[in-house]
């Protein structure tokens, strides 16, 4: 793909976010407005910047991220505009707030190269830590920084400024540290986990090797038990046991990661009730249908109506499903653009996924490779736990759709994350 | 290190085809389950939608409108205000179900502008009319409402056309239904009863079902032959009681069983008033199988003529009845191979009534905008000439002789001068499908009529056209004469 293809794939996708607000607007009675105006402006700077911040920093980077990166922003954006125009004005700042961070980030791996990050893996490990841990601050204090709780789970921060409050959750920054991390160290010491133990004809990984993976387990349960987070602690448990398996290459981790987590889960739901009802909400939505499960048959509704070719931006109801802004997008994007958006949106994740793994396949060295998996991986893990979620696969985990939902600290982690993969692909070629 | 990474890839991607997987079953498998699920309120608030444009008629009678939901809301309520009558014309626009009648064929007339095509962003863009237009009716409310009443529920339609214009005066079909029903709250349950319902109430039976015309069609076997030349009011005919189908052992009756007349010979004329099958079944193989398809054609069957409402077919397999002569006997009175909508014999009707001109029918007279200025007019449009003025208008003698000392006395009415036709069916069971067909006032008419009945309404078996169909157009006719009075 030539870069004018990719520059008029970016337009193009700028110009469908306005078309989606302006549609909007026209289903409520108004019509062009400042909304689509600033709307565009927002995601031209953004995208345009980008596209203009990676051609000088990061030149030889793969020209298929950006253009899907804002294909789902517009689809998302517009669906978040359609759920309420103050949120969907925050959001825009966050775009600009992601797209300065971005270019921040790209102009200090231009001068250190990924090698940086790859030197300090221990700080960011630590750093990885300390973000998960952040929400555990005393909900009440003097202090500035408090942890701040919604929806039973543990998982914002909130800065008091003084004259005014930020919410963010360091989680979605401590997944990008926790997989540079990871992929620093296995790219280092992955070679010796590949040794085996025989337990008669089994080969069995080396007991010392397992410290880790146990670790990391009892890492994502305590997170589940403390946070109250399944989604976040599914997440990085997947990543951990997909980036120890690349690293590998022996699929025994993977059985024995499932095998623990499963175990697990299990024991969290026979002694934990939030767990108990999120479980019964999920097998037995309908007749929860006023308590627990009404968040999931909402969004079956909201599905079912939308039907092949949905109701048109603005003419559904997916106000009616609770947090159809941030976990239950897919379901208000259903409703609205029936199963032909749907498709859409899930074909151009498979395709940025696909794409993140094609520069792991291409990258120049170990922690290359393993860092692209790791955050491929990322975006993929959480695209298939909330949209399966919401088609009731399995049980729903708090977790957000990438690019799509509404939320700024996900916002930035997944466009860092994205920066990242552009960062890869780009030293692969110098 | 690559082989693991395609592993994921391929396992990544095998997870994706199973949320396209999942999604395409939650939203078209299962779909109409939630739809329909009854704690879905988008069920019960899917009769609010935009703005749509009135339908209205030409004295202000007002058949569908919206109401804002609430003081300055963008969200209207429909509303059907005239009722069960002018179902089948207006139809209904429902999220849920779909539109039908108008407000289906008028959709991108009457809703707003406000929508989510790119037209309408373009439109929106250089500040255009975003507004809904309204829709006139050319149908007389109080005819249309007459001919429901007259039905008195039984299954059948009424068809009134204004013969000079082809402007349409009442189309009604019986039974019909509450279209404001298939908006409500509990609209997929009343909606499942409509279509479960044996007597089909939400179907359009003044346009789309064919039924066998039965002696209804004399009057265009006669068009047929008087224009070919073959026979004139006088012609004799042998008055048989029964008549052997040529080449067939089959045995046609006179609708008693009786010769029509005292003597061997009976004329055409008097065949026509006293509606004798054996002549009629002779009057239509000496005309031939291609002269009757030519005049149906030139009276709109198999034509398309672009009617503001879905029509049926209404055939006469001309091919077909030219090798089998036995089937055109039988076709000449009506029976075995025509299929006729009501539409299409009330345009019969006011054929003959308009001098032997076809008048394209019409249901939609004009297009406003918002600001009530007209968009659009549509003019009565001709289809064409089926027969001579001469023609027509001896056959309009001989259906006026009909009402006054013929099958058709009970569509009479005192002081005016009526004249038309009736037609019991073979067929139909139990009890015969019944029709008349006519027009008034014969010097100068303004009004032709289709009527029909299914399986002999409320009589049932026994039942005739002139005893069911006929009282109704009577009284479809006497209101038409005296609104315009």
């Amino acid at each position: 793909m030539t870069r004018t293809a990719e520059a008029s794939l970016v337009a193009g996708a700028c110009l469908l976010a306005v078309l989606g607000v302006t549609m909007v607007n026209l289903a409520s009675g108004g019509t062009v407005d400042a909304q689509a105006a600033l709307t565009g402006l927002v995601f031209a700077v953004t995208f345009f910047g980008l596209l203009i911040t990676v051609r000088i920093l990061a030149p030889a980077a793969s020209p298929h991220l950006l253009p899907l990166v804002a294909f789902l922003a517009a689809i998302g954006f517009m669906e978040i505009y359609r759920l309420g125009a103050e949120r969907a004005g925050q959001q825009r700042w966050w775009w600009l707030i992601a797209f300065v961070i971005s270019t921040v980030t790209l102009a200090v791996l231009r001068r250190a190269s990924l090698a940086l990050l790859r030197r300090y893996r221990y700080l960011l490990f630590a750093l990885a830590l300390g973000l998960m841990l952040l929400p555990l601050l005393p909900l009440s204090s003097g202090l500035p920084l408090r942890g701040w709780e919604a929806n039973g789970s543990r998982l914002w921060v909130l800065l008091d400024l003084g004259f005014t409050e930020l919410h963010f959750q360091p989680g979605e920054l401590a997944k990008l540290a926790f997989v540079i991390f990871l992929a620093s160290y296995l790219a280092e010491r992955g070679t010796g986990l590949t040794a085996a133990r025989h337990v008669g004809k089994v080969p069995f990984p080396d007991p010392r090797q397992l410290v880790p993976l146990l670790v990391v387990w009892a890492g994502s349960l305590f997170i589940l038990i403390a946070q109250r987070d399944l989604g976040a602690s599914l997440l990085l448990f997947a990543v951990f046991v997909v980036m120890l398996y690349a690293a590998t290459g022996r699929a025994v981790y993977l059985g024995v990661g499932a095998t623990l987590f499963t175990a697990g889960a299990f024991a969290v739901w026979r002694i934990f009730d939030h767990v108990q009802v999120r479980v019964d909400a999920w097998l037995h939505p309908f007749s929860n249908y006023d308590g627990a499960g009404y968040q999931i048959a909402q969004g079956l509704f909201a599905l079912g109506t939308g039907s092949l070719s949905g109701a048109g931006p603005g003419l559904g109801r997916p106000d009616l499903i609770p947090n159809a802004h941030t976990d239950f997008i897919f379901a208000a994007i259903g409703e609205e653009l029936g199963l032909a958006g749907s498709v859409a949106v899930l074909v151009a994740f498979a395709l940025l996924v696909g794409v993140g793994f094609g520069i792991a396949l291409r990258a120049r060295d170990r922690f290359r490779k393993l860092l692209a998996t790791g955050l491929a991986t990322v975006l993929a893990v959480q695209t298939l736990l909330i949209v399966g979620g919401v088609l009731r696969l399995f049980p729903l985990t708090g977790i957000t759709l990438p690019f799509m939902s509404y939320g700024g600290s996900a916002l930035v982690g997944n466009l860092l994350a994205v920066v990242l993969l552009a960062q890869i692909s780009h030293e692969e070629r110098i | 290190m690559n082989g693991p990474i395609r592993r994921l890839i391929r396992t990544v991607m095998a997870l994706f085809v199973v949320l396209v997987l999942a999604a395409t079953y939650v939203q078209a498998v299962a779909a109409e389950g939630y739809r329909s699920d009854p704690r879905n309120q988008r069920t019960a608030i899917a009769r609010v939608g935009k703005e749509r444009g009135l339908i209205a008629t030409a004295d202000g009678t007002v058949l569908a409108r919206s109401v804002a939901e609430s003081e300055g809301s963008q969200l209207f309520v429909r509303q059907y205000p005239e009722g069960p009558a002018f179902s089948h014309v207006v139809g209904y626009a429902s999220r849920l179900f779909g539109d039908e009648g108008l407000e289906r064929t008028y959709a991108d007339e009457l809703r707003s502008r406000r929508d989510v095509t790119i037209s309408d962003v373009i439109a929106a863009l250089v500040g255009g009319d975003l507004r809904p237009r309204s829709v006139m009716l050319t149908i007389d409310p109080d005819v249309q409402r007459t001919a429901f009443d007259a039905l008195e529920g039984q299954t059948g339609a009424v068809v009134a056309i204004d013969p000079e214009s082809g402007g349409v005066i009442a189309l009604v079909s019986s039974p019909s239904f509450v279209a404001e029903n298939l908006l409500d709250a509990d609209a997929a349950e009343a909606y499942a009863k409509l279509v479960e319902s044996k007597k089909e109430p939400l179907a359009n039976r003044a346009t789309r079902r064919n039924y066998p015309p039965a002696s209804t069609f004399k009057t265009l076997i006669l068009a047929a032959a008087i224009e070919e030349g073959k026979v004139t009011p006088a012609s004799e005919y042998q008055d048989f009681a029964t008549y052997r189908l040529p080449g067939s052992s089959a045995v046609m009756r006179n609708f008693d069983g009786e010769r029509c007349g005292t003597d061997d010979q009976v004329s055409v004329e008097s065949a026509y008033i006293n509606s004798c099958n054996t002549v009629f079944a002779q009057v239509g193989i000496d005309t031939g199988a291609e002269a009757i398809g030519e005049m149906a054609a030139a009276l709109g069957f198999g034509a398309d003529f672009e009617f503001a409402l879905p029509v049926g077919d209404s055939t006469f397999p001309t091919d077909e009845l030219a090798r089998d002569p036995a089937a055109l006997a039988q076709s000449s009175i009506g029976e075995r191979d025509v299929r006729v909508t009501p539409l299409q014999m009330a345009m019969l009707a006011a054929t003959i009534a308009n001098d032997g001109i076809v008048m394209r029918p019409y249901l939609v007279d004009q297009l406003f905008d918002a600001d009530g200025k007209t968009v659009r007019a549509f003019e009565p449009n001709l289809l064409g000439e089926a027969m001579s003025p001469a023609t027509a208008s001896v056959i309009a003698e001989m259906m006026e002789r009909v009402v006054t000392e013929g099958t058709g006395y009970r569509a009479g009415i005192p002081g005016v001068r009526v004249a038309g036709k009736t037609g019991t069916s073979e067929q139909g069971d139990p009890g015969s499908h019944v029709w008349f067909i006519g027009f008034a006032p014969v010097e100068r008419p303004t009004i032709a009529v289709a009527v029909v009945v299914e399986n002999g309404g409320a009589v049932g078996e026994g039942a005739t056209g002139a005893r069911v169909a006929a009282p109704i157009a009577a009284q479809v006719i006497a209101e038409w004469l005296e609104n315009r009075s």
